[in-house]
């Protein structure tokens, strides 16, 4: 493979999404990005873990499959949001009378993940901060303007209540942001700097 | 410290006021109703006295330069988005000098609001499905045990289980029969025995419905329970318990004690005309009264040689709870040993004892991990902030607890300038190559000086000037140079929406430019770097200084107590800056007719001072 030395890293299209050529994304027709979404490096997007429409009518014998043109979303992500390097953004999945199936998950605007975090919530909200290393377990819903800490293992299943700080193994809600959070350019509102720097030369 | 570099932390004012003595408070308020004349006299010149020391220590502080690291700093420096303003005060406002009060009470899991008369009886937790694991704290999810074929919905019997830790309710031999409603299946099961061996079907609890309910609701409740109080009275009496309950479980004890002890205290009260003694507990006026009325009696019975004794009657004796009905255990002698036995045995072990954190959430009586009960979720507030000076409110939250709006939200941001800090990459290392690296700000070296960019945003509608002052040596072990090369200049007003709006589109191209410029451009004294519509950009000038322990490598005498006392994190280079801002703002109501007089247009001129603080970086030891 000859080396892409003259590109530079990220690939910007038309809604101005920055994604890095080393970001692996699969299922990209799963995949819904906002405009403004800055994918960095070694980033993990499954969007190849949609809901299969089939489980659906083969539990159900007597609906016919009639979804099945639509294509089915697995990841949304809004507009400004971040994933930094090495971050796994993933489907939740649940075992559903009998039928282990995943559902979509989906990002709010202004969003930043922090390096090799793991996410498999079923939401975050706007203006959600998750940081380096944390782990979203499967379902859970992080609401807006709420702050995972770094490291944090946000049980499955939790519900992250806005303004709220969480951390700890498992998360438990240790504090609670300012009511300035999410200003524009303070803390929680960096989102647009922060896509402004990325693939500057 | 907590924040990665570059953090910018804003001083509040308060820290320079003393606290306000919430009893000096309450004799100021007294003394208009006891006004002698004497004691005026007296406070005042406590005042006087004690605005004396203030004063002067004030006109010392204004002198001193503000200390990041001064114990005192701590308790005032927050990052700028908790900070709050008061518009009447005209002052900066942090967590310190404001009062909360609660707009509403929700459970954070399921995210409904509990009604405030609710929150009592439910004991401050969420009386739905929402549980926490008592092992983890991780939230309980309902799931069903028999449904893996999936051929229908609502086939019990259902458990609460953990996904963090993968403990479940059939641990401690729990199931539940239908998924809603679980907090009173738990309770009905647990109130009714000890034993942690009980099956939720066979076993209905058959207390009242008051048990249902926490202890707490009594309050909530109080004619109910009296009369409930009364009856149980009665049932001592005629030796005839219809309920034989031999085991209580912890919270029916509680309550089976609580009513016993209501009913004791409105038997033997002295005064019955106080509607007080019979309704509440010890804690209320009534009982104080009756318990001064004891005291009084007891004295005067005491004092026969006094002469003026009275002929009163003997206050009725209280008597204590007696039989199980009432809330009274008998432990039995072995309870002891054979707790120690179970702990001692192979099958308990270690990880068969709850730990501290474990059983400071549960009933006393909780010593094993397999008596441990899923924990009801607590209720969280939303909370609306007051100003403690002037009692205005400045955060209103809306009640609805998804609701992420404000009704009232003065927020410091919106009048002071957001300060964010930025290294300049260094243009003297590498010029050949144009794009110079950003240096690492968790290993400055020491003595070389680095320029740093502070930029100032403004908020408010009006435009403001600015002056900084730092001083010029950092306060520490570790003397680091600043200096700032435009300490006086203007910031717009923050304009029309739409103007932003516009201006954002075509800000990634004009910040392109100024970026590529930014390569050649040479900070110079008393020039603004950059400018914006409501924004501007200096240049800070740092050459950190050099730790005790590069010191002694470049061959200067080690000064053993600065090494002794050089501390943790006493390489972190912090910059402390006064900031001062000057606005015209418009007058409102009732400094108009002061406005008139000295500016034309009803403006008024304004002015605020504070200091912050500008996490820069941390040295690094050697040069």
């Amino acid at each position: 493979m000859p080396p892409k030395a003259a590109k530079g890293e990220y690939i910007e299209t038309d809604t101005g999404n920055k994604i890095s050529r080393r970001s692996q994304i699969h299922g990209t027709q799963h995949i819904i990005l906002g405009g403004k979404t800055v994918i960095q490096a070694e980033a993990v997007i499954r969007g190849d873990l949609y809901r299969l429409p089939s489980t659906a009518a083969s539990t159900d014998p007597s609906n016919p499959p009639q979804q099945s043109n639509a294509p089915s979303v697995a990841i949304t992500v809004g507009r400004y949001s971040y994933i930094s390097k090495s971050a796994v953004l993933r489907p939740p999945s649940r075992l559903h009378r009998g039928v282990h199936s995943f559902y979509p998950l989906k990002i709010g605007d202004h969003v930043f993940v922090g390096e090799s975090a793991v996410i498999e919530a079923a939401s975050l909200g706007n203006h959600v901060h998750v940081g380096a290393g944390a782990t979203v377990g499967s379902m859970a819903i992080i609401k807006d303007f709420a702050m995972v800490l770094d490291g944090a293992v946000v049980p499955p299943g939790m519900v992250v209540p806005s303004w709220s700080v969480v951390g700890g193994r498992p998360a438990r809600i240790v504090g609670e942001v300012g009511e300035g959070y999410g200003v524009e350019g303070a803390e929680g509102g960096m989102a647009r700097e922060r896509y402004r720097v990325v693939g500057r030369p | 410290m907590s924040r990665p570099f570059p953090y910018t932390y804003i001083s509040c004012p308060c820290v320079d006021t003393p606290v306000p003595d919430p009893s000096k408070k309450r004799r100021s308020r007294e003394t208009p109703q006891k006004s002698t004349p004497e004691r005026d006299a007296e406070t005042k010149e406590d005042q006087d006295k004690t605005n004396l020391p203030n004063e002067e220590a004030e006109e010392e502080e204004e002198e001193q330069t503000f200390d990041p690291r001064s114990p005192r700093s701590n308790f005032s420096l927050y990052p700028p988005e908790q900070l709050l303003y008061c518009e009447d005060c005209h002052e900066i406002k942090c967590p310190r000098c404001i009062t909360e009060e609660i707009v509403s009470w929700y459970c954070p899991n399921c995210l409904f609001e509990t009604p405030s008369s609710m929150v009592r009886s439910d004991g401050g937790r969420c009386g739905r499905n929402c549980f926490n694991c008592p092992v983890c704290t991780a939230p309980l999810a309902v799931s069903t045990i028999e449904n893996v074929t999936g051929n229908g919905s609502g086939q019990g019997p259902w458990v609460l289980s953990c996904g963090y830790c993968l403990w479940t309710t059939l641990d401690i031999g729990i199931k539940f029969d239908k998924p809603t409603n679980i907090r009173s299946q738990l309770q009905k099961m647990t109130d009714s025995t000890t034993t942690p061996t009980f099956d939720g079907r066979s076993r209905q609890g058959s207390r009242a419905f008051g048990d249902l309910k926490s202890p707490l609701s009594n309050f909530a409740s109080i004619d109910e329970q009296s009369n409930s109080g009364e009856r149980d009275g009665e049932q001592p009496a005629s030796k005839e318990t219809p309920i034989p309950t031999p085991h209580l479980g912890a919270e029916a004890r509680f309550a089976a004690l609580k009513s016993f002890y209501r009913t004791q205290i409105s038997e033997t009260s002295n005064s019955p005309s106080d509607p007080l003694s019979s309704e509440f507990g010890f804690s209320s006026p009534g009982a104080l009264n009756r318990l001064m009325s004891l005291y009084a009696s007891s004295s005067r019975l005491s004092g026969l040689y006094g002469g003026n004794k009275k002929p009163k009657s003997k206050p009725p004796v209280m008597r204590e709870a007696l039989t199980a009905s009432e809330g009274l255990r008998i432990a039995s002698e072995d309870t002891d040993s054979g707790l120690i036995q179970r702990i001692a045995s192979s099958d308990c072990g270690w990880d068969g004892v709850a730990s501290l954190g474990q059983r400071i959430e549960q009933s006393p009586d909780v010593r094993f991990v397999d008596e441990l009960l899923p924990l009801p979720v607590l209720l969280r507030t939303k909370r609306a902030k007051r100003c403690k000076s002037c009692k205005h409110i400045l955060v209103k939250p809306e009640t609805k607890p998804q609701s992420t709006r404000f009704r009232i939200r003065l927020i410091a941001l919106s009048y002071i300038p957001l300060p964010t800090l930025r290294p300049l990459a260094q243009p003297s290392t590498s010029s050949i190559t144009g794009s110079a690296p950003a240096p690492d700000l968790n290993a400055l070296s020491p003595l070389r000086p680095y320029h740093v960019l502070l930029t100032l945003k403004n908020h408010m509608f009006d435009p403001v000037r600015i002056t900084l002052a730092t001083p010029s040596v950092t306060p520490g072990v570790v003397a680091t140079k600043v200096t700032v090369l435009c300490p006086q200049f203007e910031i717009g007003a923050n304009s029309d929406v739409w103007d932003e709006a516009l201006q954002n589109a075509t800000a990634p191209l004009s910040d392109r430019i100024i970026g590529m410029r930014g390569g050649e451009k040479v900070p110079e004294a008393g020039k603004v770097w950059e400018k914006g519509r409501n924004w501007t950009t200096v240049v800070l000038e740092v050459v950190p200084g050099t730790l005790p322990g590069t010191q002694a490598e470049g061959g200067q005498a080690i000064d053993s107590d600065i090494v002794a006392s050089f501390q943790k994190d006493e390489d972190v280079l912090e910059i402390p800056v006064f900031v001062h801002m000057e606005w015209d703002a418009e007058a409102q109501l009732e400094q108009q007719n002061v406005g008139k007089a000295s500016k034309p247009d009803d403006l008024v001129a304004r002015e605020l001072a504070y200091w912050m603080v500008l996490g820069v970086g941390r040295i690094q030891a050697s040069l």
